[in-house]
């Protein structure tokens, strides 16, 4: 069977900096208070023509940096791209955090003598290693929506439909249509794919 | 004591204020963690992380493990350990003091040299539990190594400061390539200690600060800023520092047990004891040994 791979894609013109998708994603999971797996930042600010807004995750790189550097194996990728990683297995040295493009991995201040625990970051709401939508996976990774045959939370409430997420065609075919439609001609990949995704 | 007692709670301080500042990178930092990785005139540490972090560290921490110990059995076989008479007279050397500081920096280095050797071959160890309570030994280790090596470099400094003795010492690499046993120039310590001296308290310093570091992560004390570089290019740099110097200071850790333990006899005793045999101080200290003969010491 021939899988899609699954991308992220923000539509910088389209994003209006609501962050409702960083409160679909920590209500959806419910995740403890100090954590975003989703975030909206604004770059170049005060640069008139240049400043944006943009939504930021884990983008589920391609060759993943995170999975490279763990000195414990303890992510997996599925073969539909999505970068996942064993809670049970990860010991919280950060070392994944320093080798992510995005700033993605985050970890919560409830370890052993209150120090950083282990590491939490977007699933693409496909849940992680334990049984699928069990009660175990959905307390350690949140939903698993994938499974379901559902959208990821923060694309499906995006209002403006900046975020989209899918087979990396079907979104590739969107961006084009979209920058044709504006007709500002031709421009580059979106933000972070050159980084994301070879 | 109270002094120690006084670094101790600043630095629980110190955490505490990190733990309260805003996250530098999950926050609003994070913006420019994002814009530095690999870009255009950042420093491209991330990058430079993954591909050490990926493919050389581990290969050259099983290197020294396995190496340093096979290349110390060889000259054990080969040339063999030097043996003195333990019945002369003894050489007083390290106070009841010394010793102890002595105490706790063994037991911390014996606890933090495997725990991070485990977090290294972590994968194949199978991680989780065990491994992850070998970083909080090795973190808690770290605060025992933090209270011995500030009076340990400080009561030392004197002895340890270069002399001309060890330039000599050096191109006879000690005389342990040789089974001969001849004066070789040294004071109270011999170049190799030195080495492992200042390797050892000032490379254990930047140990414990990039250690720390990494253990803290969000914390805002204008480090990064006075380098002019985001929080998280300070991590990786962090990082890659404490691999590589881990390099140095474990192969020379091996050594200093090879040398204490086994290439010369018994000498494990003058730490626990204090006292040094004096036919060992007149052949291995031969300059410390007319000093003391000098002085009307022995
Ligand atoms: C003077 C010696 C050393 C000191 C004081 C020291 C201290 C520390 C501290 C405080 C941490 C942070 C722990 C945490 O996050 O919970 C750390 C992390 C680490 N250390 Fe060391 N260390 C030393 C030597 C070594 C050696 C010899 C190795 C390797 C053989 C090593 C490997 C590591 C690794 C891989 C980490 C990253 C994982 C982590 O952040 O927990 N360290 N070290
Ligand atoms: S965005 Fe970061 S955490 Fe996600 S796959 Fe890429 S490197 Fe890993
Ligand atoms: S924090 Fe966890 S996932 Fe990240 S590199 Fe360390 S062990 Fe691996």
């Amino acid at each position: 069977m021939n899988y899609a791979r699954m991308k992220f894609y923000c539509d910088e013109e389209r994003c209006i900096e609501c962050n409702g998708c960083t409160v679909a994603c920590a209500e959806a999971h419910e995740l403890p208070v100090g954590i975003s797996r989703r975030k909206v930042v604004t770059l170049n600010e005060g640069i008139f023509g240049k400043e944006f807004s943009t939504s930021v995750a884990c983008m589920h790189c391609t060759d993943a940096p995170c999975e490279q550097v763990c000195p414990v194996d303890c992510f997996y990728i599925r073969e539909d791209g999505i970068v996942l990683h064993d809670k049970e297995k990860c010991i919280g040295c950060g070392y994944c955090l320093y080798a992510c493009p995005f700033g993605a991995p985050q970890f919560p201040r409830d370890g052993a003598f209150g120090t950083k625990g282990v590491m939490d970051k977007c699933t693409m709401c496909a849940g992680g290693p334990e049984e699928t939508n069990s009660a175990k996976e959905r307390e350690l990774y949140g939903q698993n929506r994938i499974a379901e045959g559902k959208v990821p939370i923060c694309a499906a409430m995006c209002s403006t439909k900046a975020l989209i997420v899918g087979d990396e065609q079907e979104v590739s075919k969107i961006y084009r249509k979209r920058v044709a439609s504006r007709g500002k001609g031709v421009q580059g990949a979106p933000y972070g794919w050159d980084k994301a995704y070879k | 004591m109270r002094k120690f007692m006084f670094l101790f709670i600043a630095a629980i301080l110190l955490a505490t204020v990190a733990y309260a500042t805003d996250s530098q990178i999950w926050g609003n930092m994070r913006l420019t963690n994002i814009l530095e990785y690999g870009k255009e005139n950042s420093l491209h540490l991330g990058p430079l992380f993954v591909k050490l972090q990926s493919q050389y560290f581990y290969k050259i921490f099983f290197g020294i493990l396995i190496g340093v110990p096979f290349v110390f059995f060889l000259h054990y076989l080969i040339v063999g350990p030097k043996v003195f008479s333990h019945g002369g007279v003894k050489i007083y050397a390290f106070s009841a003091f010394k010793r102890i500081i002595h105490l706790f920096a063994v037991i911390a280095f014996v606890i933090i040299v495997p725990t991070g050797l485990m977090i290294v071959f972590g994968k194949y160890l199978g991680g989780g539990t065990i491994i992850e309570y070998a970083r909080h030994l090795h973190g808690l280790a770290t605060i025992l190594f933090t209270i011995s090596v500030i009076p340990m470099f400080l009561f030392w400094f004197k002895d340890m400061l270069p002399t001309s003795d060890d330039i000599k010492w050096m191109f006879i690499l000690g005389g342990y390539l040789s089974k001969e046993i001849k004066e070789i120039p040294a004071g109270k310590f011999n170049a190799g200690q030195k080495m492992w001296f200042w390797v050892a308290t000032l490379g254990g310093i930047v140990m414990i600060i990039t250690g720390a570091f990494m253990y803290l992560q969000d914390f805002d004390y204008g480090i990064a800023k006075l380098f002019g570089i985001s929080q998280i290019d300070l991590l990786r740099a962090t990082a890659i520092t404490h691999n590589v110097l881990a390099f140095v200071v474990m192969a020379l850790f091996f050594t200093h047990i090879y040398m204490s333990l086994f290439a010369i006899k018994g000498a494990v005793h003058s730490i626990i004891t204090g006292y040094k045999e004096e036919e060992e101080v007149k052949y291995l200290h031969s300059t410390w040994y007319k000093k003391l003969k000098k002085e009307k010491k022995i």
